[in-house]
């Protein structure tokens, strides 16, 4: 009986989390690859808030943080596919500095599924949606790690 | 601070699932001081109507719009403030339809949502700035470099909408690759009466007054930016003044000294003093220094000037190299093609064997002003009872160039129609990879290659399975891995459309950026093939992208088209106030963002010690503001305060 009382009380708990991810977007593509998301109309989990950026180049590391230090459980920074970038080259600086940034988080006991960064295009609406509930989904089973 | 907020319903796209009272209430709420106001289109000419008129009696400092997404209606509700007299930089967009209503299956989380999205606006707008588009005087004068197809329509278009244009050129002729060719495909028009008119309405048509023709010259420096460029070009001596000279030809034949002529691949010798090619425009011979006993041996010999019949200072030695400065307000690069060296395949004999010829010194044999006067020879001066068509050479090729040139393919049929035309007997053997012949002229002279009871055509997988060796007889003989070979009295090789020499030089000095394959890169290949990535430099012809005379000229249109609606002559050029600036007190001068900005918007001034950003470059992504370890880069309108801002509202 308590085993039961534990499972259900666990499940509650579990169903109350939800976590928050806050998305740096870029304008050109994976603000758009959003917005199709949007006009195909597929549903998606609510934990996503969208931060527009002209370019991803434009994510100082300090908002990753500063985002993590406000309480988010993922940061997500969605970029122009390679060689797509509306400025050349931001979303390459971009890729970058993530790669840096998932040492330092780590060095702050940040696990490195907590930061993710990738590509979605305009038309990816799909890929966006995909991105969003595996993220959920990897937050939900690695609550409180 | 007084903030309008609207929420527009989109009919009931949005409000089917948010509720905007509910929204309205919460604000209250959270005691935020601002008005709010739902509206059922606001995009719809009547919700603009609605929006200008309330704007413009609330007077409100900011504004927020909750609705569709920014990439749709954000210039639209910019454009009402401005009608209202509002800043339009003092407004916030909320994506309330794409990113919350058409996305979210519970209504209580929708409005959640929104609630924390509109909170997130109404605390990053209050710290917007009121922007201004920057605007710029311009020079309405257009550099063009190089005069083949592309240049040349460039320069004639834009002089006949009564611009100045130079024309820098670095060949002593203009027309291109063209000019070299006797026939063209797909039509085998000649190229020269192709080019011709274009070539005289530059030289001396109605406009040729607008246009500055500099021959022998190179793009030496640029400074400045889009509107405002100062060039300097090099202009090497040609020894002959082109203004004076009748081109009567009468100085080459006293001049003593010949040597291999560059124009003909070299199969035939030219005077020191000559021109190209007969027939080259502009019609004035030029010295060249590497032949000429004046410059080789320091001799004092002035034949040519003796015989020259419009006097002895048409021709003078003491020529020097000019340096010319102009102003300009944009720049086309139509620099042009190169072909890939076919030295590089020591199996093709290429070097080794006098009968293996390149397509483009085949072309000049062909061709009546060229070194056999039009006359299909061997070395011995024979016709060739048999020649070979190696296609693909370079081309579709990992170990060289990956792509398919798109035009080798025409080339060698073009040339199989003329050896059928000039030498019925001779055999015609095609070794190619693929066949690539597309657009709606394509295929014709594969058909008629391919009806020729007299050509055959033999596919090898790669060039390594090819070996050109001269047979017992003296004749080539062309062996194929697993297939019986071919003999041949010449062998003629199609390579690859390769980027010029110059692509890099100028891409360097321009920082251009060239593409995986070294042309220059585009703003995109498709939409925007000719315009580079920096504001005020355009693209036409081969140096983007290898291309046939058709799309070369479409592209010297576009860009000239491209010049007259950006820069309208006599009007400043507007432009987006979305641009970063370095904050001097806080720059430490360490230039990290002079190297990450895609545009060379960023120099260093070496003086004051810190680094400065030119606003008619920059574009606004940011990343230099990202990059700066001081924090000294301010980017408009994205701000860190702003950014900081938003995301402190979203994990509320």
């Amino acid at each position: 009986m308590t085993a039961l009382i534990r499972e259900k009380e666990k499940n509650v708990a579990q169903a109350a989390y939800q976590p928050r991810i806050v998305g740096f977007l870029c304008n050109w593509c994976s603000y758009a690859g959003a917005d199709k998301a949007g006009t195909a109309q597929i549903a998606y989990p609510a934990n996503l808030q969208i931060i527009r950026v002209m370019c991803s180049g434009r994510v100082e590391p300090q908002f990753v943080l500063q985002a993590f230090k406000q309480g988010a459980d993922g940061v997500l920074i969605l970029a122009c596919h390679p060689g797509d970038c509306h400025y050349k080259e931001g979303n390459l600086r971009a890729a970058q500095r993530h790669t840096l940034l998932l040492r330092v988080l780590e060095q702050l006991g940040i696990k490195r599924s907590r930061c993710r960064f990738d590509h979605v295009s305009a038309v990816e609406g799909e890929k966006f949606v995909r991105i969003i509930q595996e993220m959920v989904d990897e937050l939900n089973n690695k609550k409180g790690e | 601070m007084k903030t309008a907020v609207y929420f527009c319903t989109c009919g009931t796209n949005i409000s089917d699932r948010i509720d905007a009272e509910e929204v309205k209430q919460a604000l209250k709420s959270a005691g935020e001081d601002c008005s709010f106001t739902v509206g059922p289109f606001l995009c719809s000419e009547e919700g603009q109507e609605f929006l200008q008129e309330d704007l413009a009696r609330l007077k409100p400092e900011r504004v927020v719009i909750a609705a569709c997404s920014p990439r749709e209606h954000e210039t639209t509700f910019q454009g009402v403030m401005a009608e209202a007299g509002l800043n339009p930089y003092l407004f916030q967009m909320v994506n309330i339809r794409e990113h919350i209503a058409w996305v979210t299956a519970d209504k209580e989380q929708a409005v959640h949502k929104t609630i924390l999205a509109l909170n997130t606006a109404l605390k990053r707008v209050v710290l917007h700035q009121p922007l201004e588009r920057l605007t710029l005087e311009i020079s309405p004068a257009v550099l063009v470099i190089g005069a083949g197809p592309a240049g040349l329509k460039a320069a004639t278009a834009l002089a006949e909408a009564g611009r100045e244009v130079i024309l820098v050129e670095k060949s002593p002729v203009i027309g291109g690759l063209p000019v070299l060719c006797e026939d063209l495909f797909p039509e085998l028009e000649c190229g020269s009466c192709l080019l011709e008119p274009v070539m005289g309405d530059i030289l001396h048509g109605r406009h040729a007054e607008k246009i500055e023709l500099l021959t022998m010259a190179e793009l030496q420096e640029v400074t400045g930016f889009i509107g405002n460029f100062t060039v300097t070009i090099r202009q090497r001596p040609r020894y002959v003044d082109p203004h004076r000279c009748i081109g009567c030809g009468e100085c080459f034949e006293p001049c003593p000294i010949s040597g291999p002529n560059p124009f003909n691949g070299g199969l035939d010798d030219k005077k020191a003093i000559a021109f190209p090619f007969f027939g080259g425009l502009p019609s004035v011979p030029y010295i060249d220094p590497d032949l000429c006993l004046r410059f080789t041996e320091g001799s004092a010999c002035r034949l040519c000037s003796d015989a020259c019949p419009m006097g002895a200072d048409i021709i003078d030695h003491n020529h020097q190299e000019q340096i010319i400065s102009r102003q300009v307000g944009a720049i086309v690069l139509a620099i042009g093609a190169s072909l890939y060296d076919c030295r590089q395949f020591a199996n093709l004999g290429y070097g080794r064997l006098p009968e293996v010829r390149t397509a483009l010194e085949f072309e000049r044999m062909l061709a009546a002003n060229g070194p056999t006067g039009g006359d299909i020879v061997t070395t011995k001066g024979e016709p060739p009872g048999s020649v070979a068509f190696i296609h693909c050479v370079g081309s579709l090729d990992d170990q060289h160039q990956p792509y398919c040139s798109g035009i080798c393919c025409q080339l060698a049929f073009k040339f199989n129609h003329l050896l059928a035309e000039k030498l019925p007997e001779a055999e015609v053997h095609h070794l190619f990879r693929e066949v690539v012949c597309p657009g709606k002229e394509g295929l014709a002279l594969y058909q008629a290659a391919r009806h020729n009871p007299q050509s055959f055509f033999h596919r090898y997988e790669q060039l390594p399975d090819l070996a050109v060796n001269t047979g017992e007889n003296g004749r080539q003989m062309v062996s194929m891995l697993g297939k019986e070979a071919i003999t041949a009295d010449l062998v003629v090789l199609c390579p690859a459309v390769i980027p010029a020499a110059d692509t890099l030089k100028l891409g360097t000095a321009l920082d251009l950026g060239l593409d995986r394959f070294g042309f220059f890169d585009a703003e995109h290949s498709r939409l925007d093939p000719a315009r580079s990535k920096l504001r005020g430099i355009y693209l036409a012809g081969t140096c983007q992208s290898p291309a046939d005379i058709r799309d070369s000229v479409n592209q010297g249109m576009a860009a000239s088209g491209y010049i007259l609606s950006e820069l309208v002559s006599g009007q400043k050029i507007s432009l987006d106030p979305l641009f970063a600036s370095v904050q001097a007190d806080k720059c430490s001068g360490c230039r990290i963002c002079n190297g990450v900005c895609p545009y060379r918007a960023i120099s260093f001034d070496a003086e004051k010690g810190v680094s400065e950003i030119n606003p008619h470059l920059c574009r606004g992504c940011g990343t230099c503001a990202a990059a700066c370890p001081m924090g000294a880069i301010a980017a408009n309108h994205f701000s860190k305060e702003m950014i900081m801002a938003e995301i402190e509202g979203v994990l509320k």
